[in-house]
């Protein structure tokens, strides 16, 4: 299902790799449109491009050709610094390693994005960060470091990293893949029920069709291209 | 939640990790504060022993050989506040009392008790006895004499008349005192004073100053007037206090002067009613001429001459005084070529008026050469011997003849031919004495008899018209020693006072900068600890590329995150470079030590003590940091430039490895080829041109091969890392082509290696050798076999006959020995064995011919002659500046480039500011620089310059002497024997050379040994590149392992690719170095270079192996196949 004015659109994207025995194409004319507050998975199997498609779409990597658009701003347009700034307000990363400063305590590693446009965290941005400590039960780990988490706590602070800055767009990149299953449920329930309650896109790359289930839309690729799966 | 926290954290996270970082810093920190200290407490002690040597002393006063009355002191500055005194300064020599022990070049000091008020400790020794000398603790070392032992001194006799004066007695020049040890004055008690700046102590011999007044025959003399005040602390107080002090010193003796003082007299002749003014420095000096004639033009100028022959036709008169004068001894209008004879000599020659008088009379040259004119006159008219004309006392008193009851009895110095003296001459000076027998005009006088030490031997004053009667006379007599004591200026008859605390202070300050010394010395050691830095904070980081990944794909510019980096890069720059102040203060140490023992030749054995400034630390701290920071800056440049995805995968490959390399390969292949052709070129060059000694030339040629084989190897590090390089592959094959993986870091560390070892090894290229070529006369002895220095002036010819008699010098000793004589000004030591910025540099007058093709010179101003350098001293000669001839000013000058650059900070063509002993400054003009030569300390001037300048300095304190090198020896002892009155003190020309060379070989020796620890230190980054290496290539090994290796052949696999960067870097070093050492090589005598270089070279190859060794083990420590299931 898409919205008339879309957040993210895509046209004609294509990426290929130069190699020894020629141009590898990994993702060929993809087009796309995702309203806003959606959430989409997308399924396909090894190597099909998935997470290139995802890092294309976080400004992480470049199409070869084609248009990619967040929220009416053509991205391909945008040199480093105006993509960097992208990625800090627009975007939420969630990876499958949670990618937490070993160094940082669990409050502070939330607050790290919010460093990127000044040098200190506001007021507003811990309280925003302690209310969604909150949301996802985590209240009383603030002090923690990551080491002092379980794997499924990692990943739930990893979350509401990526939404600090209050982004339009949440990327989630196989963000359950490293997880048991308990905790791999809870933390799909937990993208889908952020989804509706911040009005954020959702846009989740996952081998797992549970949580791809949770989605609204599932998009399959395979061979380069995109299907409608669901 | 700010930026600083998240840098603290990290800091405190990664600590383990920034340890070497750390220690890196602190290294690199402590070796450049080192060195500014090292800089520091040689600037501190070189004031601190100018102080010492000074005491309280501001001002001083040098008369040299015109005395005045100690009492004068005591009316000069006596305040509060400020004191004076008075001292007779000789040279001498000493031995101790059984002659064991002998030291010359002395300085004997007569001293009241109140000198010792201008130390800066008062001595505990109290007053000398009679027979009592007071030793400086270096005389004392010397002579090895302690307190109650018998020393011998022997001084320089005073005389008025110059030495170099034809009529000056050589008799008796020496006086020698037996004298008993009262106590050893240690520096703090003013045992170093010395007027000149420089850090080695003189040898000082106080007396009390009756003492050497008798035996110097100088009664209630001096020749030194010192003042001085409470110190005061700071430069430009002092140059204020000394400039004050001068001149309040100079207004007060105006007022308290007497023209005793400046060694005139005025006879009042009752009888015939005049008042003269005569000194028995016999000449008038011209500054008073000029003040008598201006105060009184009136005034009578009289000049009495002592000529050989008066002849007329065929007969003769010989040894007669003439006196040239004005009215009334000769009419007004007389001519220049007319003569007045008196009555005896027109009866003794039978010649009437309108006869014609030949006079023949010596003529004296620069040294004591007398050359023998003749002038002819015209005899204007016959005088009776009466008044005016019988006046005998218009004989100067002319030591040895004045005195003299009959001309048996003349003692003069002069070639006197006895012979000729008839009975009618003694009879005549029996009756008349000195009388005059003739009368010229004072023009002629002057055209023929003036010289360096003035014209006039009198002048006289007549009562004004009216005036008779003793009163008269006597208010006369007062009235011309105040108005000519108001009309002369003290500094043109001596009395001019240096402000001797400043210039002291100012040659401690500007001395050699020590502090940049070392730290070019210790450039490889800093840089090599910079180099661990930098490779140790760039490991780091790269071992948290997922982290800079995290930041990047959160939204920070890769700007953003270096600035993250590198503000954790600083915090351990500023610990570092704290840790290393601590260490910067023991590294000063070991310095200074190194300085006090091992290095002590490039500091003249000077004793030098840690003095650190807060400043300076300060400085120093804020420079390592800067210093780190920036490098640190360096290596993060290309960090955070890789994309976030790839980081936060531990994709971490240089792109470079990928590259196609043929391009780069071609490129490198060229400058390769280039300079390997030129460095064969300038070889061959070298050796088709016979010029094997141009140091310059072969290390220009190993530098070009050092180029060549680095660029050779970038093109075998691009060639390996091409896929077709790897059809037969076999696991030694695979390590040395591992080292292409990495091609930028791989020739980084071989290009250090090599560089490092080059440098330390072809600087042995510069090393300096007092033997090459020293006999040759373009050698830096000039050919020279022996340099000789003499306490006391020797005012003979040793060429001649003569004065070799004099010194009783057998022939046999000295054949085929010859000698360059050098007059000496002394002033301070401009070479490189003296700290100190030299003020005013000693200068040596010389005949420019006698040194005619000897030495080389390193540079000429325009318009020098390429084949007659020398000829450029002398005055009209040459045309130095836009074809403009030297300024009547200007003293054309030549002295050693080392002098000249490093001891006077000057360059060819700039002029150096001098005082003449008539107190007229003039300027020593540079035209010319020798290289490397035992001249060095010195400027040389035209001793017929240096004779018009200083007139008073007698004979030759400086010998170069020409010797068969087998007879060299002998010469030198039967010399030092024959003139030990002088103190001849007389060194092998080759020894003086090594004495100066050492400065440079021990500067080389120096930073060949902070090179090699540099080096070493720098073996210790290939460690760390070893490490980066093989953890980024973890996963590759473990599938290695995987695949049936074993972890040994792993290690082997990994030692072996990197010992082979070791070697290639140190072999491509050492090759080019080689070929820049040739030169060394071929001269005669040439010695391999020393086996400490070798050992530090074989050291780091071992460190090199040692530290890749430890990093193979320590990183494929482990579970290699943990690795391969991670990946």
């Amino acid at each position: 299902m898409s919205s008339p004015e879309p957040l993210l659109l895509l046209e004609g994207v294509a990426k290929e790799y130069g190699t020894a025995a020629g141009p590898l194409r990994i993702l060929e004319g993809l087009s796309l449109r995702v309203g806003r507050g959606e959430s989409l998975a997308i399924v396909g199997p090894s190597g099909s491009g998935k997470s290139t498609l995802l890092q294309i779409l976080g400004t992480l990597d470049h199409a070869t050709s084609g248009r990619v658009e967040l929220a009416g701003q053509n991205l391909s347009a945008l040199d480093d610094f105006q993509l960097a700034a992208v990625r800090n307000r627009q975007i939420g990363f969630i990876f499958q390693a949670h990618h937490l400063l070993p160094q940082c305590t669990v409050l502070e590693n939330i607050l790290v994005p919010t460093l990127a446009s000044g040098g200190t965290a506001s007021a507003e941005a811990q309280q925003r960060a302690l209310r969604l400590l909150t949301r996802v039960g985590l209240q009383e780990r603030l002090g923690h470091r990551p080491a002092q988490l379980s794997g499924g706590e990692r990943q739930r602070v990893a979350v509401v990293r990526a939404l600090i800055n209050q982004p339009q767009l949440l990327l989630a990149d196989e963000p359950t893949g490293a997880l048991d299953h308990a905790s791999a449920v809870n933390l799909g329930q937990l993208l889908v029920e952020l989804n509706r309650e911040e009005g954020v896109t959702l846009i989740v790359v996952t081998h797992s069709a549970e949580l791809a289930g949770k989605m609204q839309r599932i998009l399959r690729l395979e061979g380069g291209r995109l299907m409608e799966a669901k | 939640m700010t930026r600083a926290t998240l840098i603290l954290r990290s800091l405190r996270f990664h600590a383990r990790a920034h340890l070497g970082t750390l220690l890196g810093a602190a290294i690199g920190a402590a070796i450049l504060i080192g060195a500014l200290l090292v800089g520091d407490s040689v600037r501190a002690s070189l004031r601190e022993m100018a102080l010492m040597r000074l005491g309280k002393t501001y001002l001083a006063a040098t008369t040299g050989d015109r005395l005045f009355r100690p009492a004068l002191a005591n009316e000069i500055l006596q305040t509060n506040e400020t004191f004076s005194g008075a001292a007779l300064v000789l040279p001498a020599t000493a031995s101790s009392g059984d002659g064991s022990a002998r030291a010359n070049r002395v300085q004997a000091l007569g001293v009241e008790d109140k000198f010792w008020k201008f130390a800066g400790q008062m001595p505990t020794f109290g007053d000398i006895s009679a027979d009592g000398v007071v030793l400086n603790a270096s005389l004392a070392a010397q002579l090895r004499a302690k307190v109650g032992d018998t020393v011998l001194l022997r001084v320089s006799r005073v005389t008025q008349l110059s030495r170099d004066a034809p009529l000056a007695s050589q008799d008796n020049a020496t006086a020698a005192l037996r004298l008993k040890v009262h106590a050893v004055a240690t520096d703090a008690e003013i045992g170093r004073f010395s007027l000149q700046a420089n850090q080695v102590a003189p040898f000082n011999a106080f007396v009390r100053l009756d003492q050497l007044q008798r035996a110097a025959g100088a009664l209630n003399s001096a020749n030194l007037l010192l003042v001085g005040r409470e110190p005061k602390a700071d430069q430009k107080s002092i140059e204020v206090a000394s400039k004050e002090l001068s001149k309040a010193a100079v207004e007060q003796l105006r007022t308290a002067w007497k023209l005793a003082d400046v060694q005139l007299e005025l006879r009042v002749d009752v009888t015939n009613g005049f008042v003269e003014l005569r000194t028995p420095r016999i000449f008038l000096d011209p500054p008073v001429i000029v003040a008598v004639t201006n105060a009184f033009p009136g005034a009578q100028l009289l000049q009495t001459y002592f000529v050989n022959e008066l002849r007329a036709g065929n007969r003769t008169t010989p040894y007669s005084m003439v006196t040239a004068a004005g009215a009334p001894f000769v009419p007004a209008e007389m001519r220049a070529d007319e003569i007045i004879l008196n009555q005896w000599l027109a009866d003794d020659l039978r010649a009437a008026p309108g006869d014609t008088v030949a006079l023949r009379y010596f003529s004296v040259g620069t040294a004591r050469t007398l050359e023998e004119r003749t002038n002819s006159f015209r005899i204007r008219a016959v005088v009776p011997l009466a008044s005016p004309h019988a006046d005998r006392a218009l004989m100067p008193d002319f030591p040895g003849v004045a005195k003299a009851e009959s001309t048996r009895d003349w003692d003069a110095s002069l070639p006197i031919q006895a012979g000729r003296i008839r009975p009618q001459d003694d009879r005549y000076w029996k009756e008349w004495r000195g009388t005059p027998k003739a009368f010229v005009t004072l023009a002629a006088g002057e055209m023929m008899w003036s010289n360096r030490f003035g014209t006039h031997t009198a002048v006289r004053f007549p009562l004004p018209n009216g005036a008779t009667g003793t009163n008269a006379l006597d208010t006369l007599r007062k009235d011309i020693e105040v108005k000519l004591l108001t009309a002369l200026d003290p500094a043109s008859v001596g009395f001019r006072f240096d402000s001797v605390r400043a210039q002291a202070l100012a040659a401690s300050a500007q001395g050699q900068d020590f502090g940049g010394l070392f730290i070019g010395f210790s450039f490889f050691l800093i840089a090599a600890a910079l180099m661990l830095v930098s490779l140790l904070f760039q490991l780091g980081v790269e071992r948290r590329a997922q982290e800079v990944g995290t930041f990047l794909a959160l939204g920070f510019t890769p700007a953003q995150v270096r600035r993250l980096l590198l503000g954790e890069g600083a915090a351990l720059a500023l610990l570092g470079s704290l840790l290393g102040a601590a260490g910067g203060i023991w590294y000063a140490r070991a310095m200074l030590h190194g300085l006090s023992t091992m290095w002590s030749e490039a500091v003249g054995g000077a004793a030098l003590r840690y003095h650190g400034a807060p400043g300076t630390l300060a400085l120093g701290i804020a420079a390592s940091v800067v210093t780190a920071v920036f490098t640190l800056w360096l290596a993060l440049r290309k960090q955070a430039a890789q994309p976030a995805r790839e980081l936060l995968a531990e994709e971490n490959v240089e792109p470079q490895a990928l590259e196609d390399g043929a391009p780069k390969r071609s490129r490198s292949l060229a400058i390769g080829l280039i300079a390997l052709l030129l460095a064969l070129t300038l070889t061959g060059w070298a050796f088709a041109a016979a010029d094997t000694a141009a140091a310059g030339i072969f290390f220009g040629a190993g530098a070009l091969l050092l180029i060549a084989a680095l660029a050779f190897m970038s093109a075998w590090l691009t060639r390996l890392a091409r896929t077709d390089a790897a059809t037969q592959l076999s696991l030694a094959k695979m390590s040395v082509r591992n080292t292409a993986r990495r091609r930028r870091r791989s020739l980084a560390t071989a290009a250090m290696l090599a560089c490092g070892s080059f440098l330390i090894v072809s600087i042995g290229a510069f090393r300096l050798d007092e033997n090459a070529g020293a006999g040759s006369r373009a050698s830096g002895t000039g050919g020279f076999a022996l340099l000789g220095e003499s306490a006391l002036p020797v005012v003979h010819d040793l060429n001649t006959r003569a004065g070799r008699d004099f010194f009783g010098i057998e022939a046999k000793n000295v054949e085929e020995v010859s000698f360059v004589s050098l007059r000496v000004r002394d002033g301070d030591d401009a070479s490189c064995l003296n700290l100190n910025r030299a003020q005013k540099p000693r200068l040596l007058g010389v005949k420019p011919e006698a040194l005619a093709g000897r030495f080389t010179f390193a540079g000429k101003v325009d318009g020098v002659l390429e084949k007659a350098p020398w000829e450029a001293l002398k005055r009209g000669e040459f045309y130095p500046i836009h074809g403009q001839p030297l300024a009547e000013n200007e003293v054309a000058a030549i002295g050693d480039a080392a002098s000249i650059q490093w001891a006077l900070g000057k360059k060819l063509g700039e002029t150096i500011e001098f005082t003449d002993e008539r107190g007229r400054s003039f300027k020593v003009r540079l035209l010319a620089a020798l290289a490397g030569s035992v001249l060095q300390g010195s400027l040389l001037i035209d001793e017929a310059e240096f004779a018009r300048r200083f007139p008073s300095e007698a004979g030759y304190r400086m010998f170069l002497v020409d010797a068969p090198s087998n007879r060299a020896a002998d010469a030198s002892e039967a010399l030092t024997r024959a003139l030990s009155d002088v103190g001849l003190e007389l060194t092998p020309a080759t020894r003086r050379l090594a004495e100066l060379n050492a400065v440079q070989n021990t500067y080389l020796s120096t930073f060949q040994v902070l090179g090699g620890l540099g080096l070493l230190l720098g073996s210790v980054g290939l460690g760390v590149v070893v490490l980066r290496n093989v953890l980024e290539r973890r996963g590759e090994l473990a599938l290695l392992r995987a695949v049936g290796f074993r972890t040994r052949a792993l290690r082997r696999l990994v030692v072996s690719e990197h010992a082979a960067l070791l070697l290639l870097g140190l072999a491509a070093g050492v090759g080019a170095a080689l070929v820049a050492v040739l030169p060394a090589w071929f001269k005669p005598g040439a010695q391999p270079p020393p086996l400490s270089l070798w050992l530090t070279l074989g050291a780091v190859l071992a460190s090199g192996l040692v530290w890749t060794w430890l990093a193979a083990v320590v990183s494929l420590r482990g579970d290699l196949l943990e690795a391969l299931r991670n990946n």
